[in-house]
């Protein structure tokens, strides 16, 4: 298929996997992070890191949408899926996540109606084919989805569908970034950006990181060979004593991104004062919250949400994984009580997550040979 | 996904994926769209027209 076959050559990959040995420098260890849970996923899908120099490692970092979020905001959403009435609607892997009392998923088993979509249209489809209910969508994701829940609630008031809501869960990428360089747990060398969060935020909202932080920044696509030609950008960035943002994704970020989806996104939602995430606390202008005009399509207003905050389960080292502080297999339940089949955290429940991208392609090829 | 038919009206578009399966995509982010057009659809929605002239 066009944009993909060719992006997936195993000869080319070899060949800029080679240009990315002669780019290191043998005495010194470079730590990447790869900001988004697809980048996770294709990384151990074709694996990308056993393709590296021993002395470059991927570190995983918090751009996966499910696996952000706290436990608290799935009891809400359970609570709020038991309402009398209410249709839920959500994300399939979002089902899974585990509250401190079951998942979404149980909650079906237990009566409630919830029901999975690919995507918020889906679930305004539904408000208006069931007139009589009320259907809330339970909305979560980057800046890249975000765009889609705004569609669709502009869709939903120009339809006036009365009976369909939003609980809005979205989150942004650049707060988390920021608390991560903050912390003095992590000691990165540059990021591999994210590709469709770019699509929509553009190139620039990720300057602060060379700009503040001295640290390359190369927005990259998900195919096997995006990936590697982005790593070899950031070490010519290192080598020749540069810091800047750089785009490998040309053919689908733009640099201001899309402005269409930023001004309908202005108009749906504002931001938070804070949001709490999973492993990470809470983090100010972090999340978005629908905004006044669109308040009576906010399904926190329509209905009664407890608003818990639940501590995440003592044995889960979800945050660690998000923060990039260990590896997926360093956790303590890792594949033996957490498995993608009885996840305990989030990183083992979505595709993206580090935990299952790793449970389910790289932990029968860990060990490397060292150069 | 490949644009295979247009509803300028309600802003959608008739979408096939590689395998074949079709979806309607909402396009009001990229419009305007053609038939023929490859789209990274995420969630349902059209984010951006895939360059042609790209690497």
């Amino acid at each position: 298929m066009r944009f993909v076959d060719e992006f997936r050559d195993a000869e080319l990959g070899q060949v800029v996997a080679g240009e990315i040995l002669a780019k290191v420098e043998p005495g010194r260890h470079y730590k990447f992070m790869e900001v988004c849970g697809g980048h996770t996923h294709s990384i151990y899908k074709y694996g990308i890191d056993d393709l590296l120099p021993a002395n470059v490692e991927l570190v995983h970092g918090p751009g996966c949408p499910v696996c952000v979020i706290p436990m608290g905001r799935v009891d809400d959403g359970i609570a709020l899926a038991h309402h009398e009435n209410v249709i839920f609607t959500c994300f399939g892997d979002m089902m899974r996540v585990p509250g401190s009392n079951g998942s979404l998923l149980d909650a079906k088993a237990a009566g409630a109606d919830v029901r999975m979509v690919y995507s918020p249209l889906d679930a305004l489809r539904i408000a208006k084919q069931h007139p009589d209910r009320e259907v809330v969508f339970f909305a979560i994701g980057f800046e890249t989805t975000a765009p889609s829940t705004a569609l669709t609630l502009k869709r939903a008031r120009a339809e006036h569908v009365a009976n369909f809501s939003c609980m809005c869960s979205h989150v942004t990428i650049v707060p988390p970034l920021r608390a991560l360089l903050e912390s003095p747990d992590l000691r990165l060398d540059g990021f591999i950006g994210p590709g469709h969060v770019s699509t929509i935020v553009g190139a620039r909202p990720f300057e602060f990181i060379p700009s503040d932080y001295g640290k390359p920044v190369v927005i990259a696509g998900f195919e096997p060979l995006d990936v590697l030609h982005a790593i070899s950008m950031i070490l010519d960035q290192l080598a020749d004593g540069r810091s800047e943002v750089e785009n490998q994704y040309t053919r689908v970020v733009p640099y201001e991104g899309n402005l269409r989806a930023l001004e309908i996104m202005a108009e749906v939602f504002e931001l938070r004062p804070h949001f709490e995430w999973r492993g990470l606390g809470f983090i100010s202008h972090s999340g978005l919250k629908l905004s006044d005009a669109y308040a009576d399509l906010d399904a926190e207003w329509r209905f009664d949400v407890p608003g818990v905050r639940v501590a995440d389960p003592k044995a889960c080292q979800c945050g660690e994984v998000l923060k990039g502080v260990i590896k997926p297999w360093e956790c303590k339940v890792f594949g033996t009580a957490c498995t993608p089949e009885r996840p305990i955290g989030t990183c083992m429940v979505s595709s993206e997550g580090a935990c299952a991208a790793y449970y389910n392609f790289g932990r029968f090829a860990r060990e490397r040979e060292v150069v | 996904m490949t644009v295979l038919r247009v509803d300028l009206a309600r802003g959608l578009a008739l979408c096939s994926d590689k395998e074949g399966t079709k979806s309607s995509v909402e396009t009001a982010l990229i419009e305007p769209v053609s038939p023929g057009d490859a789209l990274l659809v995420h969630a349902g929605t059209a984010i951006a027209t895939l360059a042609a002239d790209a690497r």
